[in-house]
């Protein structure tokens, strides 16, 4: 529904669909027959936050309760924005327009750190006071979930409730109190220590924290009988968890405009940078028959006519090819084509070619992520060179001439010989399309070479490592250049300003709520676009509160420091990402959980892979 | 093989559907309800739609229209329901029927528009748009595919508006060009508030009716 002062400015921005609503398959309730109204935020564009999976989850599984009206709220992109703050508009929600000023939840999903800034900046456009202890009223009540509340810290300041872990039990459970507390007339303090004992709740105003002089943690003690170690939360049953058999369908444009299933959770594979690869283990499949119901339903209900099966890593589906059968059965003839992202060097077998028929010629994307067998291993990454070639050679040979390679650069124990190893490495997979019998006739061949900067993160066996500095990064993304002597390779990199602020709210503690605070005073937002974000302006912030950023961005902390993200508990144990980081330094690799276990500690759950008969 | 011309209304949240995100819209509508239309049989396969006549974004339409091909008999009327159930309410398929005339042949096409202004009361901008439409020549930038921005003379176009002054503010309805050989935008007149009197007038439009060139409606 559109408000009528949100009306008058449609026509003067760009892309009005994204402020609307009116989508087919949202979810109008009546405003007066509800308990409860929350505001699902997504911190970012319209286009991209529709594209986001959990998101389309929790808004169905909240409004399947009758008594929970859930609607979806975007970031206003900047001539937005202005319009607002010039007219007056708070921060409204899609389906019925109104503001969310006095809704009972506003719900945040956390993707990337730079997208700290869009989170206050929402609440400020909402006219809700930013900080947690200024909002006194059992209303309005601020939670956050996804993987960036792995290190709630930065935070902490802002957000009443984090939820840790997957949402689709704890968040129904923490409304339904709320719910309760409501009809009797309890306060929020109230409420607060209540969630806080049920399992997967942070509320980081029942914790105190002291720090050394050095400004490492000294303590982290729990109030209020908080617990001292907060346990994730997750779904074990995969078949038997909720999933949506519709999606909202964009009028405008998205980024990923299609259906989705999620055929499994978690990774086998512990590569040692990744942090999916951690917080969500163990990894737990859905089976093919859940698969392919889920998917036909989805597309008969949107009219999508291609459907995405997404996962970390899709070809370590055990029976991915029974799976692709399967779905073809039915999406041939109702022309529904698949789409299998997240595919990886060592999985892109013939078998697999031959039922995605639809791939598109346009362009092959792995990541090998380090140029050097000896990197790849200190990385874990398992992707062996001959493997590479053999995927390449099969591309070629199958009429590809474009091939994308992903790297990260300032890995751990990184030397320039290393650095040097992406562009011998790309140069070979140049060198193997020549050698090809059956490349196309008449075509030149294109490698293009992507490097992002490595940004340690909380829960993996890197935790501890300092970043690069940005001169290191830089230096090290000219040599690559200067490496490079072939037109046939393109060379791209990320920008590493970016990786360091991502680096600094990443591994942040509480201190840091101070700059943010200031941010959203100074009216920044969007970081993740090089529209608006800029380094030196974050500088300047950090400068003011006295807070050196290098200290969390290019610190090595020591194995005995407290953590600020310590008292979460994701499974995998401490000592465990330990030993992890001990043999990345010895450039020995650990076999992938299928082949043998490690003892990363998630067997505790008592499911998915952990389990499996081998 | 059968051509049909699908009617249309597309009003609500919907007018904020621009033309090509209406497009994939319909498709997606069209492929949801497996209604058995025509395939494009080119690289990329997709079912064939048309708009014979492309509505502005913001623009409320209450006679829009879009041809498609069937490739066997199937009733209209479970077309209209069919569509009707996989399409956003603010778009509502009303009728289904043979086309009578060609795409090519719409001249003109009527609107409603309805004018309001926070700067001003509704009697003075009632006063002013009298008198910006009695001026001898309205002058105002038009953009051009090919040439750039020109500046044309609208008067003409606008000669036979008629304004009404109602509880809410002024309506006007006029009846410009429209088709494949010229093109007047009735916010060519909001721009022209804006230059003789420098007032942000908003334009709510709602495109009524399609004609030929002999003014018979467009079928």
């Amino acid at each position: 529904m559109i408000n009528k002062d949100v009306e008058k400015i449609l026509l003067k921005v760009q892309k009005p669909g994204r402020y609307v609503g009116g989508e087919l398959n949202s979810v109008i309730k009546n405003k007066d027959e509800v308990d409860v109204r929350f505001a699902f935020c997504f911190p970012d564009t319209y286009e991209i936050g529709m594209s986001h999976l959990g998101m389309k989850i929790l808004y169905s599984l909240f409004n399947e309760v009758p008594y929970i009206w859930c609607e979806r709220v975007f970031a206003p992109w900047l001539d937005m924005e202005e319009l607002m703050v010039e007219r007056n508009i708070p921060l409204f929600a899609l389906e019925s327009g109104d503001s969310i000023t006095d809704f009972d939840f506003i719900g945040f999903t956390l993707q990337y750190e730079l997208s700290f800034s869009n989170v206050l900046n929402m609440l400020r456009l909402a006219n809700i006071p930013i900080k947690s202890c200024d909002r006194k009223e059992l209303s309005r009540i601020v939670v956050a979930g996804g993987p960036c509340a792995c290190n709630p810290e930065p935070l902490a300041d802002f957000i009443d409730i984090f939820f840790i872990g997957e949402g689709e039990e704890v968040d129904l459970e923490v409304i339904e109190l709320y719910r309760q507390c409501k009809k009797d007339n309890k306060s929020k303090d109230e409420f607060l220590r209540l969630a806080s004992q049920i399992k997967g709740v942070y509320v980081p105003a029942l914790y105190d924290v002291e720090y050394n002089d050095d400004g490492t943690i000294k303590s982290f003690t729990p109030r209020d009988n908080a617990p001292e170690k907060i346990e994730k939360r997750l779904m074990m049953d995969m078949d038997n968890s909720y999933y949506p058999e519709n999606f909202v369908v964009p009028n405008i444009e998205i980024v990923h405009d299609r259906a989705v299933s999620e055929i499994f959770r978690g990774c086998i594979r512990g590569c040692r940078f990744c942090q999916a690869g951690f917080l969500y283990r163990p990894v737990r499949e859905k089976s093919v028959e859940t698969i392919n119901k889920q998917c036909h339903t989805l597309c008969n209900n949107t009219g999508y006519d291609e459907v995405s099966l997404s996962s970390l890593s899709s070809s370590d589906y055990t029976d991915i090819i029974g799976l692709l059968t399967t779905l073809n059965t039915w999406a041939d003839s109702e022309k529904v084509s698949i789409s299998l992202p997240s595919l990886r060097v060592d999985g892109f077998s013939d078998d697999i070619l031959e039922k995605i028929k639809t791939v598109r010629k346009s362009g092959l994307t792995f990541a090998p992520e380090a140029g050097t067998q000896r990197l790849r291993d200190v990385i874990n990454k398992n992707v062996l060179e001959p493997e590479l070639m053999e995927t390449c050679s099969k591309a070629f040979n199958s009429g590809w001439t474009k091939v994308k390679l992903y790297f990260m650069i300032g890995l751990p124990t990184e030397t320039y010989e290393d650095v040097e190893g992406i562009a011998h490495l790309a140069q070979k997979v140049v060198n193997e399309y020549y050698h090809c019998e059956n490349k196309p006739k008449g075509k030149s061949v294109t490698v293009t070479i992507s490097t992002a900067s490595f940004v340690p993160k909380p829960f993996t066996p890197f935790q501890w490592y300092g970043q690069n500095n940005r001169e290191t990064l830089m230096d090290k993304q000219l040599h690559l250049k200067d490496t490079i002597t072939t037109k046939k390779i393109n060379y791209n990199y990320h920008d590493a300003d970016t990786s360091f602020l991502e680096a600094v709210f990443a591994r942040g503690d509480r201190k840091l709520c101070r700059i943010l605070e200031k941010a959203c005073e100074k009216g920044f937002h969007f970081d993740g676009w090089s529209d608006c974000f800029s380094l030196d302006s974050w500088l300047e912030i950090f400068d003011e509160c006295g807070i050196d950023p290098d200290f969390y961005a290019l610190r090595d902390r020591d194995y005995d420091e407290i953590l600020p993200w310590d008292f979460l508990d994701y499974g995998v144990t401490k000592d465990f990402l330990r030993k992890e980081c001990e043999k990345a330094y010895k450039d020995t690799t650990t076999p992938h959980c299928r082949l043998k276990c490690s003892n990363c500690g998630a067997n505790r759950y008592g499911g998915g892979v952990c389990f499996e008969r081998r | 093989m059968k051509d049909v011309r699908v009617w249309f209304t597309k009003d609500d949240e919907c007018r904020f559907i621009s033309h090509l995100d209406l497009n994939r819209c319909m498709l997606r509508a069209l492929h949801k309800s497996r209604i058995p239309i025509w395939h494009t049989e080119g690289f990329n396969v997709h079912p064939y739609a048309t708009f014979p006549l492309p509505l502005s974004l913001g623009f409320r339409g209450e006679k829009e229209c879009m041809d498609i091909r069937l490739v066997e008999d199937y009733s209209y009327s479970d077309i209209k329901d069919k569509l009707n159930s996989c399409l956003p309410t603010g778009i509502r398929v009303y009728d289904v029927r043979e086309p009578v005339m060609k795409a090519k042949e719409i001249a003109f096409a009527s609107f409603k528009i309805k004018l309001s202004c926070e700067d001003i009361s509704a009697d003075e901008l009632f006063k002013l748009t009298n008198e910006l439409l009695s001026k001898d020549e309205i002058l105002v930038d038009k953009k051009t595919k090919k040439k750039g921005v020109r500046e044309i003379d609208i008067k003409p176009y606008f000669s036979d508006t008629k304004t009404e002054r109602n509880i809410g503010g002024v309506i006007i309805r006029c009846t410009l060009p429209a088709g494949s050989v010229t093109n007047i935008n009735p916010l060519l007149l909001q721009k022209a508030f804006e230059k003789y009197y420098d007032i942000d007038v908003y334009f709510d439009v709602t495109k009524k009716e399609l004609f030929d060139k002999k003014m018979k409606a467009f079928e």
